[in-house]
């Protein structure tokens, strides 16, 4: 498969000012894109001109609940993402491209079975107080989103972040569309104009999977064999997901921090705006991290493995792994630089910014710091990277346990320590994962040719 | 456990390398020869293979004094899973380093190389065991600093691979050291991998060791290297220079060079088949001292009784008598019998020998026969029944490259039969004689070149077509092998052997330690 790294060298290689900033913009568009579209679109719905028949009080409602959809949805399908995008790029190895549609079904079903059930009980214990209607609205916007993050991740898997993009910026528009047509009937009308423009982008990730793997069967259930995925994957699906919202489940929780918006749901008025906001600011790294790790980490992560396989001098091998280590140091390098240049702008610029969106400079500090910590994360989730094509699963999973846990308990640390330290709890448990992460893959990557010969 | 402990289930175990049961041939009928021969004396049998797969049904019935038998297949995966980094024995590597200066150059370096060898042979169950080989630091620095200083061929995969496959079956025969029941003595038919392992069985349980060696097992594998397409070979046709063999097939020469001295080393009687191969031994570093001659013999009361069924005309047939594989060079024959057939009408040529074995080079043959047109001259018989067989052909023909004794022209040789046969083993010895006693019995058949099908053809010609040159051919064969070819003079010899053999070592004294040993 040709994937990104073909398209985006094709734009390098044009060897101009204006072509380098078109592969890192396309770069940061394909890479940013699905979560930049769901935070515009969230904050799209919630600027609607409030009016009598919706306000702000019900807006409020409505991002909190797809917030926890989202949140609710991204973890619980970790179980299946990485596992699944796995065993789907296995079978394109061996060339076996057959079975993969009919699992994609499978999972999707058990998917929404596992998601409905999970919903329902909740629709019935937790949210008894609340309409019908919404507790309908909240279960199909659980299977619905669950549906979609693993139709993203398949698709990401085969590398069509192009259509990614359009899917997710075809399927915000409706939902904002819709979402302000059905406004007049409260946090439920919000619910369906929003759900009913995911479901639409559902089914456009849908008919792009049936017409790239056509197929006969129906459904397939091989990928839930017991040894088809790896345990570690699906460990390492959840607890990256959960890593990374620890501090905002920790903020939600913490009565000081938090009130209590819809049924059993809480908000945090003053942590989770920064930390959206914030993410905006990665949108740079994450295109340096594209561009580096997908063009130069993978061409020489290529030809250290042919070197290996197809008789490559000893000393040929090691200047690819060289080679390779001095792309992976020069690319963590460039999204330090990227980052640190957003950050600064970010300083420079925020105050004016939230001056014309009206939201308050009190918010300022923490969004400092959730912008450095978005920042680590773009860094992570390189050094992740690297991992995965090293086949490192069991470094993968101590770093996302790592992760996890140092999240959940600075962030507690920080709610005692006061306001001031909000966000630090997040941000220094991410350092400390980096410099882990670091380390480990500086050991591993100095044993790469041992490894990779006497342990195989 | 010392060997004292250990009550002997047989007398003698015998170590067999790709040969009896599994493979039919001169090598497999001698073993089943031995085994019969000596029914007062009971037989551990222990079979290396290289993978189940490559081995069809047995080919023997095994005689009722085989008491055990054990197969094991060398290049099967071990179901060794447990794959773990371990820092490795820093001395035993240091050890490992002399050990192969010692091979590498074994005349410099003999006493310290000898107590090197024994420390680490000693230790492939413990200090130096598999998991020290596969997985540790210490293994890959050795490997990759050889590699970095002597490998001319650039491919480091081929390499690593080249030096894992190698080595492996060492420490499966390690294990079957352990594991083989308790003999009274140890008999090797090769070195090689069966050589070895006799080593360290004679090492481990102080049980005299007996090498018996048809063929001179690093010859003949020297010869399977050079033709082996499996080993890779990655220089440019630039860097190639044909007359040099390629890095890894110096590697594996080298290597069964290494494992054929090891057993030389410990083998307490090395008997040859004949002459030429036990002055090859003593160039390979046997002890002269240790090795003698003990030529094959055949049942003459069987094989004598077939003269009478011979018509009286001598039938214009000859036949090859053997496994159908590159070392018999049976196309040199089949275009020998393109030459002989144009000048002699109504000529036969047969092919007596199972084909199973080198599949692809039987297909090779049989297309040679269809373009030179020989299909009505040239008969596949596959294996044969020799009884049946020799009473039926006019001479006993043999085209191999490389041979030991071969029994085949012995037993035609009885059966008053001459034979053609190329200038291998101990060829020369049976056709003309080897001393002034036994030459003058006179020619028992014709000597040629190797390769050669036009020496061949006429050498075929001149006896078939000559009646009189025939006869005396059969006449001197009848007489040279009913006198020094027989079954009862080569048992009596071996019973000699095996006499000796199943005598207890002394225990070793401290003294006969190497120092080396005894360190803690």
């Amino acid at each position: 498969m040709a994937g990104i790294g073909f398209e985006l060298r094709k734009l390098l290689n044009r060897d101009s000012y204006f072509s380098l900033v078109r592969a890192y913009a396309y770069a940061g568009l394909i890479s940013s894109g699905p979560w930049v579209l769901s935070i515009l679109g969230l904050l799209a719905i919630g600027l609607l001109p409030a009016n009598a028949d919706a306000p702000q009080h019900l807006m409020t409602q409505f991002q909190v609940s797809v917030t926890y959809l989202i949140m609710g949805t991204l973890i619980f399908t970790g179980l299946i993402q990485l596992a699944f995008t796995r065993w789907v790029s296995d079978r394109l190895f061996a060339r076996e491209t057959e079975p993969i549609m009919p699992n994609f079904a499978g999972v999707v079903l058990v998917t929404n079975l596992a998601g409905g059930l999970v919903a329902g009980v909740l629709a019935f214990t937790a949210f008894r107080g609340e309409t019908v209607l919404y507790r309908a609205m909240m279960v199909c916007g659980f299977v619905v989103l669950s549906d979609v993050w693993v139709a993203t991740i398949f698709l990401s898997g085969l590398k069509l972040y192009k259509t990614i993009v359009g899917l997710f910026a075809g399927g915000y528009s409706l939902s904002v569309v819709a979402a302000l047509l059905l406004r007049g009937q409260g946090v439920e009308g919000l619910l369906i104009g929003y759900l009913g423009g995911q479901f639409f982008m559902l089914c456009g990730m849908v008919f792009i999977v049936l017409r790239t793997f056509p197929t006969r069967r129906l459904i397939a259930f091989d990928c839930f064999v017991p040894g088809a995925m790896f345990p570690s994957l699906i460990a390492v699906g959840v607890l990256y997901n959960l890593g990374i919202w620890a501090d905002k489940i920790v903020f939600w929780l913490a009565p000081q921090t938090s009130s209590a918006i819809i049924g059993p749901l809480r908000a945090s008025v003053i942590y989770d705006l920064p930390v959206f906001l914030a993410y905006l600011g990665i949108i740079p790294g994450m295109a340096v991290f594209l561009v580096r790790f997908e063009t130069d980490f993978v061409e020489w992560y290529d030809k250290f493995y042919n070197a290996v396989r197809k008789g490559g001098s000893l000393q040929e091998i090691s200047r690819m792994r060289d080679e390779m280590v001095f792309s992976i140091r020069s690319g963590l390098f460039d999204i330090v630089k990227m980052q640190t240049l957003s950050v600064l702008l970010m300083v420079v610029f925020a105050p004016a910014i939230f001056a014309k969106l009206s939201i308050s400079g009190l918010y300022l500090p923490l969004f400092y710091v959730d912008a450095v910590a978005a920042s680590l994360q773009v860094a992570l989730l390189a050094v992740m990277n690297v991992f995965f094509y090293l086949d490192k699963r069991p470094q993968v999973l101590i770093i996302t346990s790592m992760l996890t846990v140092l999240n959940f308990s600075l962030s507690i640390v920080t709610l005692h320590l006061g306001v001031a330290y909000y966000g630090y709890g997040f941000a220094v448990a991410l350092l400390i994962t980096l410099v882990v992460a670091l380390l480990m893959l500086e050991r591993k990557i100095s044993n790469l040719e041992f490894d990779t010969f006497m342990l195989q | 456990m010392s060997e004292p402990d250990r009550k002997p289930v047989a007398d003698v175990g015998l170590l067999l390398e790709g040969t009896f049961p599994y493979v039919a041939g001169g090598v497999s009928s001698w073993v089943h020869q031995i085994i019969t021969g000596f029914p007062e004396l009971t037989f551990a049998i222990c079979f290396l293979g290289s993978r189940r797969q490559d081995y069809g049904k047995m080919k023997y019935a095994i005689p009722a004094n085989v008491v055990h038998l054990e197969e094991h297949y060398l290049n099967e995966k071990s179901s060794y899973t447990q794959i773990k980094s371990v820092a490795g024995d820093a001395d035993m590597f240091g050890l490992n380093a002399d050990l192969h200066d010692y091979f590498r150059n074994p005349q410099a370096q003999a006493v310290r190389g000898g107590e090197v060898l024994e420390t680490i042979v000693g230790e492939l169950n413990g200090r130096m065991d598999r998991s020290q080989f596969l997985y540790s630091q210490a293994s890959w620095n050795y490997t990759t600093e050889q590699y970095r200083l002597r490998c001319t061929d650039p491919s480091f995969v081929d390499y690593f691979w080249t030096v894992r496959t190698m080595h492996a079956p060492i420490w499966m025969l390690a294990a079957i050291v352990e594991s083989f029941p308790p003999v009274r003595c140890y008999h090797t038919v090769s070195t090689g991998y069966a050589g070895f392992l006799g080593a360290l069985l004679k090492r481990r349980w102080n049980r005299n060791l007996v090498l018996s060696e048809h063929g001179i097992y690093t010859k003949e594998r020297r010869i399977d290297l050079y033709a082996a397409r499996w080993i890779a070979d990655n220089r440019t046709l630039l860097q190639r220079n044909p007359t040099e063999a390629g890095y890894f097939r110096q590697m594996w020469i080298r290597f069964f060079e290494a494992l054929g001295r090891m057993c030389y080393d410990a083998s307490d009687q090395i008997i040859a088949l004949y002459e030429a191969n036990r002055l090859r031994q003593v160039q390979d570093g046997a002890e002269p001292g240790r090795t003698s001659n003990i030529p094959n013999g055949i049942d003459i009361v069987k094989f004598g009784a077939l003269r009478s069924q011979r018509p009286a005309d001598i039938p214009p047939i000859m036949c090859l008598i053997g496994r159908v594989v590159p070392i018999k060079d049976i196309k040199t024959y089949i275009r020998a019998t393109r030459i002989i057939a144009t000048r002699l009408p109504g000529f036969q040529a047969w092919i007596a020998g199972p084909e199973d074995e080198s599949p692809a080079y039987a297909a090779e043959c049989r297309a040679l026969v269809a373009s030179l047109g020989l299909q009505s001259n040239i008969r596949f018989l596959g294996f044969q029944k020799l009884t049946e067989l020799l009473p039926q052909i006019g001479l006993v023909v043999l085209s191999s490259i490389s041979e030991a004794l071969p029994l085949v022209l012995l037993e035609g040789f009885a059966a008053g039969v001459p034979a053609v046969s190329t200038d291998v083993g101990s060829c020369q010895q049976l056709m003309n004689g080897l001393d002034p006693e036994d030459r003058a019995l006179g020619a028992s058949g014709t000597v040629v070149g190797i390769a050669d099908p036009q020496a061949m053809a006429e050498a075929v010609l001149a006896l078939l077509t000559d009646a009189p040159a025939w006869h005396a051919a059969a006449r001197a064969g009848m007489a040279r092998v009913e006198r020094y070819y027989t079954q009862p003079l080569m048992f009596d010899r071996y019973r000699a052997v095996y006499a000796s053999a199943v005598v207890p070592r002394q225990p070793p004294t401290a003294a006969s330690v190497p120092a080396v040993c005894r360190k803690p």
